[in-house]
């Protein structure tokens, strides 16, 4: 029998309390305990990418990391890339290219995406699929979703 | 109709993009209902044994599990949609690994597959068959001794462990092979693939204290949820009310029950909602694939390029259920001539029954499978003639007016459009020249798809404010069909999208839609939409001619929601002022309503032998053309595919950049099906590959830089504004495209799929 | 349980402390076990907080040490690394995807050995040496004595990697190819190779068997400018296995074809430095 545990993580720039098993993920805690569902359980193994959030502002698999490490580390999900009056330019972007279908690996795309403009904030075409080759996506073919990036930096990526 | 097009053509933003940008849009998997149970299954351990009992107690008995149920559960027969040869839970055998054989209910997961775990079943192994040649061996094991006695829907030819039979002949083909200045013959392979939507299947059951069960679940179709699982649980349909949230992509596997019978049984037996959501190994071993297939093709042609004869023998491996397999059978059958003028046509196939997970339908629905054999031998023939491989397809194209396979008429074609505008774009395209230790060429493929089948229904009704409420049932899987209902519905008031929403699909309320597949959605749901708007706008004028005290004839619409006087710029009422009119004087609200039963010709027993077709008539036909240049690295064997470009006849695009996503998608699937993607079993019938780890999908690094997608249009009379459908195609022909860019690279044509760096390189030097 | 201890001797203590616990790096891999449920350690040691596995140092001697906690990324872009050392960057990027580069640590790979990874090959043909902690103190164990089997290393039960050492950089050249289906994959067959100025060459073949495999017939062979002769050796001498991405059959053919071409490539690379 495993013993629950209280920790507090920081999610968003907020501290939520919450009592979990050691050996749970992250993943399980965002969607199952805090209802923050936008991090989708789509393998669980780490290859998908749909549960990809930050951690320290750096791109993560939620469900290959334990929420009881993750104690000292900001968490950034999808929910907190916008606010609930407007979308952020990536979003808007990704919108206005038709880079989005089903949707559900979108908030791993966006996550990757945030973490790619942080660090390139003129990325290559090249560089922009190397990064969006994080994430699997079954609808699009990538096209459009490397597009709506090419886009929103201006158009000229090489 | 007039030439202001206020939505029509116009690449809107999908009505859903921003809910799934933030994350807020939700799937099966987000919901959650107070007491929710967790439901878990149990898989068979063999590919076909006995059930000779359970062991359940120590599964019961653990804290927090509230149910156990395995087939003795059920009461229902089999039932099936064209072989009635299925049960909810196996029952007396299981005749496939990983096969569900008893689900539990608990409080949370863990507990829920710890129980699973637990349950003991006696099982008395049989042995089984697992490949085609197995299944057709003489004296081997039945995978469903009963066959004969299952019902089914037409007749089917079935003996021994092949499920149906089916062919279809024009002509005099065996006098016609004599004719001929060139003939080639070849046997192709094809693997099974998995769908691989990102969101794996689930279901979320709950019934209430008058005993009606709601089920959400990941689903193309709310009726089929409803009707389905009333058959399997055997309580009548009103009992259950079927929702659909948010799906994440289906491509065919969802248009059937997976888990929904089982999280509603558990609801039943509970009294609790039960939310079953498959892990991503449950869901490769328990859904459906694509039919592997053998193809033995033969087409012949005259020395000026005309093509005179084509004979197939199809071979699907069907699995252990008979689902869709009579008709992706049927629908290979009649796709195999490709889209030419053959005037010879022997086209048969048969579907088996093996040991191993259900085949069914995957965008494509057997066609992808017979378009690589046939255009892998299009191309030979170019070969050996010399002609240009467009030129060898522009010469015996179809075109408006001709007649498919069985006799149906082609009322508009686009298809030389699409060769042509495709050969230009790759020509004009710079040639860049191979890396060391490779070899570049680009390859060609032609096909055509069908866009309809069945039923669907649509009603629509104008609100007080003037805004219209449009109510189909159509479950938009991911593809976008709520935004293109909208845009026709909208277009046709002359209304911008804004103002026309599009109710959430219900089985209580909404009419009846088959499901979301076969490319039906634009054309089937748009025509009953257009004709259910065109009845509003018809009632409007009259409303407002009453308003305005003149004929109807002398009123047109306007945008921006009002009717005018012809040739009177400023006298007009409004959609708002017309709407409330009617309520005071109709007393209800101007409503229209429209359904559809494909209605076009059926396949003609006097112009052809038609023999076991599982369906008599389909729908509009569409066609494409996609190239690609490939890339082969001479050390390894490794495919690359640099550049694509897919030509598509949508007839009319209503949201082209939607389209362009189609077909982008479609392509990379296809890309998966021709390189990477393969379901493997071993001899013991255990899927060997059921984890992303091991079952490889496209990643954006895999994918070409560019995929170029070239929209034809050439109106489909009886398309919504001339539209018709293109999900499909863009998977269909990519196998052969890449094939036949491999063989001109190299000079050595592939027979198998997936072409994998291993069979390419034994292409290349022969086999170690 | 999961330990976050705060110094490499707690962190040693609770692993010879209970038998069946498992020290946790990036959890890129060992998460992905535990969802699966191929592993059920009863605790978990994080490696997260321990200053002493972080960081890239050059020792007095030149030794480069990197701490078992440096993630593949970093790892990829390590400037510290000179001559044929590139090869360890090269295969460093060519682990998985961005993300679990991100996550995934040098340290958590080399004890885990997974008989596909990118890192054997390359630390092979380094002469890397693992820095290895328990509660008998530190050792030191060459890469030719460490990665033993499948999923099997030196590593004793209580012992950790600390750090991956590599001898002072001479001067030359190296690459390292990898064949997968997709991107991001396992190798199929993996290849790398260093040439020194100066002549000496070291190949390694990585995920044809339960260990890297290098032969020094072959490099012989390689020096003597016999690139055929190199393959034929080593492709005696692998043991693949039949798998989901590639027959046995295949690994076996394709190691003298890729090797050829990885030959070419570093050769050119250490002429270019």
């Amino acid at each position: 029998m495993t013993r629950s545990m209280d920790v507090a993580l920081t999610i968003n720039g907020e501290e939520r309390m919450l009592r979990i098993e050691p050996f749970e993920t992250l993943l399980t805690s965002l969607r199952d305990r805090l209802h923050l569902t936008a991090a989708k359980r789509g393998c669980n193994q780490g290859v998908c990418g749909a549960c990809s959030v930050l951690i320290g502002g750096e791109p993560a698999r939620a469900c290959l990391s334990l929420t009881a490490n993750c104690v000292d580390r900001d968490i950034t999900t999808v929910e907190g890339l916008s606010t609930p009056l407007a979308l952020s330019p990536l979003q808007a972007a990704m919108v206005r290219a038709g880079a989005i279908q089903c949707g559900f690996c979108t908030p791993g795309m966006l996550i990757t995406l945030t973490a790619l403009l942080k660090e390139r904030p003129q990325p290559t075409r090249q560089e922009i699929r190397l990064a969006v080759s994080s994430n699997l996506c079954r609808c699009t073919g990538y096209q459009k979703i490397v597009e709506a990036v090419v886009e929103m930096v201006g158009g000229g990526a090489a | 109709m007039t030439s202001i097009h206020t939505s029509v053509g116009h690449s809107i933003e999908r009505l859903d993009a921003a809910e799934k940008a933030t994350g807020e849009a939700q799937y099966v998997d987000d919901l959650y209902r107070p007491g929710m149970l967790h439901g878990a299954i149990l898989g068979s351990i063999h590919a076909h044994a006995k059930i000779g009992g359970y062991k359940l107690d120590a599964a019961r008995s653990i804290p927090g599990v509230a149910a156990v149920l395995t087939g003795e559960d059920f009461s229902c027969g089999r039932t099936g949609a064209f072989c009635k040869d299925e049960l909810p839970l196996a029952r007396g055998k299981t005749i496939y690994m990983g096969e569900p054989v008893a689900v539990v209910a608990a409080s949370d997961m863990e507990t829920a597959r710890r129980a699973a775990r637990a349950i003991e079943i006696d099982y008395e192994p049989l042995p089984a068959v697992l490949t085609i040649d197995e299944a057709l061996a003489t004296g081997a094991p039945l995978v469903h001794e009963d066959l004969a006695n299952y019902a089914k829907i037409a007749p089917s030819f079935s003996e021994g462990n092949v499920l149906w039979q089916c062919r279809l002949e024009e002509g005099k083909i065996d006098s016609a092979w004599s004719q001929c200045d060139v003939i080639v013959e070849d046997v192709f392979e094809t693997a099974a693939q998995h769908h691989m939507y990102m969101e794996p299947c689930g279901a979320l059951a709950e019934i209430d204290r008058g005993g009606r069960l709601t089920i959400w679940s990941s689903c193309q179709s709310v009726h089929l949820v409803q009707q389905r699982v009333a058959e399997w649980l055997s309580i009548p349909m009103g009992r259950i009310r079927a929702l659909a949230p948010k799906i994440g992509g289906g491509f065919g596997a969802k248009g059937g029950l997976h888990v929904q019978h089982l999280a509603a049984a558990l609801a039943l037996k509970t009294g609790r909602p039960v939310k079953m959501v498959l892990s991503r190994v449950e869901d490769f071993e328990i859904v459906r694939s694509r039919h592997p297939a053998r193809v033995i093709m033969k087409t012949g042609a005259k020395k000026d390029g005309s093509l005179l004869a084509r004979e197939a023998n199809i071979f699907l491996d069907g699995g252990a259920y008979a689902d869709e397999s009579p008709t992706v059978l049927s629908f290979a059958v009649l796709m195999a001539r490709g889209p030419y003028r053959i005037p010879h046509l022997r086209s048969r196939g048969l579907v088996v029954y093996t040991n191993k997970l259900k085949a069914s339908a995957f965008r494509g629905f057997g066609n992808p499978q017979v378009t690589f054999a046939g255009e892998s031998q299009i191309d030979r023939i170019a070969e050996q003639l010399d002609i240009h491989p467009v030129e060898l397809r522009l010469r015996n194209a179809v075109d408006a007016g001709d007649r498919w396979a069985g006799g149906q008429t082609l009322p508009a074609c686009g298809l030389r459009e699409c060769l042509t505008k495709l050969r230009e774009a790759v020509e004009a395209a710079p040639a860049v020249a191979a890396a060391p230790q490779h070899r570049r060429g680009v390859g060609y493929s032609a096909f055509a798809h069908i866009s309809g089948l069945l039923s669907t229904a649509c009603n629509i009704y104008l609100r007080s404010d003037g805004s219209v409420a449009v109510n189909t049932g159509v479950v938009d899987i991911g593809q976008g069909s709520d935004t293109i209902l909208t845009q026709i519905c909208a277009d046709a008031l002359m209304l911008t999208p804004e103002r026309v929403s599009f109710a959430s699909p219900d089985s209580d309320s909404s009419p009846y839609n088959w499901k979301t597949a076969a490319s039906r959605v634009t054309y089937m749901a748009g025509r009953v939409v257009l004709a259910a708007t065109i009845e509003v706008r018809d009632k409007i004028l009259r409303q407002a001619s009453e308003i305005m005290e003149c004929s109807a004839e002398d009123l047109e619409i306007r945008p921006g929601g009002l009717v005018g006087l012809k040739g009177v710029a400023a006298k007009t009422v409004t959609f708002a002022q017309v709407a409330s009119h009617a309520l005071a004087r109709l007393g209800g609200p101007i409503m229209g309503a429209s359904s559809l039963l494909f209605d076009g010709e059926r396949l003609d027993p006097k112009r052809a032998v038609i023999e076991g077709f599982a369906f008599s008539n389909l729908g509009a036909y569409i066609f494409g053309a996609q190239a690609v240049e490939a890339e082969v690295d001479e050390v390894t064997g490794a495919v690359r595919v640099l550049r694509a470009w897919s030509a598509h006849d949508v007839g009319c695009a209503i949201n082209p950049q939607m389209v362009e996503g189609q077909i982008q998608g479609g392509f990379v699937q296809g890309l998966g099906y021709a390189l990477t993607e393969e379901m493997q079993w071993d001899e013991s019938g255990r899927l060997t590959n059921p984890t992303l780890m091991d079952y490889k999908v496209p990643t954006a690094l895999d994918t070409p830089i560019e995929i170029n997608p070239i929209i034809v249009e050439h109106p489909e009379p009886s398309g919504p504004f001339g539209a018709k459908g293109v999900g499909e195609p863009g998977l269909i022909g990519t196998a052969a495209s890449i094939a036949n860019a491999v063989a001109k690279a190299t000079g050595k044509r592939l027979h198998r799929l997936p072409m994998t760096p291993e069979r390419v390189l034994d292409a290349l030097i022969g086999e170690s | 349980m999961l330990h976050r201890p705060e110094s490499l001797g707690e962190a040693v203590g609770f692993l010879s402390s209970d038998a069946d616990a498992k020290p946790l790096a990036g959890g890129a891999s060992l998460v992905a076990m535990l969802n699966a449920r191929l592993v059920e350690p009863s605790a978990l040691i994080s490696l997260a907080r321990l200053k002493e596995l972080r960081g890239v140092t050059v020792l007095a001697d030149g030794t480069v040490r990197i701490g078992a906690m440096t993630r593949h990324r970093e790892v990829a872009e390590i400037s510290a690394l000179a001559g044929p050392q590139e090869v360890l960057r090269q295969a460093a990027a060519a682990i998985a995807n961005p993300t679990i580069r991100a996550m995934g640590t040098i340290g958590g790979s080399v004890a885990l050995n997974d008989p596909g990874a990118d890192y054997p090959p390359v630390l092979l043909a380094l002469s890397a040496t693992m820095e290895i902690v328990g509660s008998s103190g530190t050792r030191h164990v060459a890469a030719a004595d460490y990665f033993l089997d499948w999923y099997t290393t030196a590593l004793a039960p209580g012992e950790l990697v600390a750090a991956v050492q590599l001898p002072p950089a001479s001067a030359g050249g190296g690459v390292y190819h990898k064949l997968a289906r997709v991107a991001g994959d396992f190798a199929i067959v993996s290849v790398a190779i260093t040439v020194q100025t100066g002549g000496r060459v070291r190949a390694v073949i990585g995920a044809c068997g339960p260990r890297p495999l290098s032969l020094e017939e072959a490099d012989a062979e390689l020096e003597r400018g016999n690139v055929a002769a190199a393959g034929t050796l080593l492709a005696e001498a692998a043991d693949p296995v039949d798998d989901n991405r590639a027959s046995a059959a295949y690994r076996r053919r394709i190691i003298p074809r890729m090797l050829g071409r990885a030959f070419t490539e570093a050769h050119a690379q250490e002429r270019a430095s």
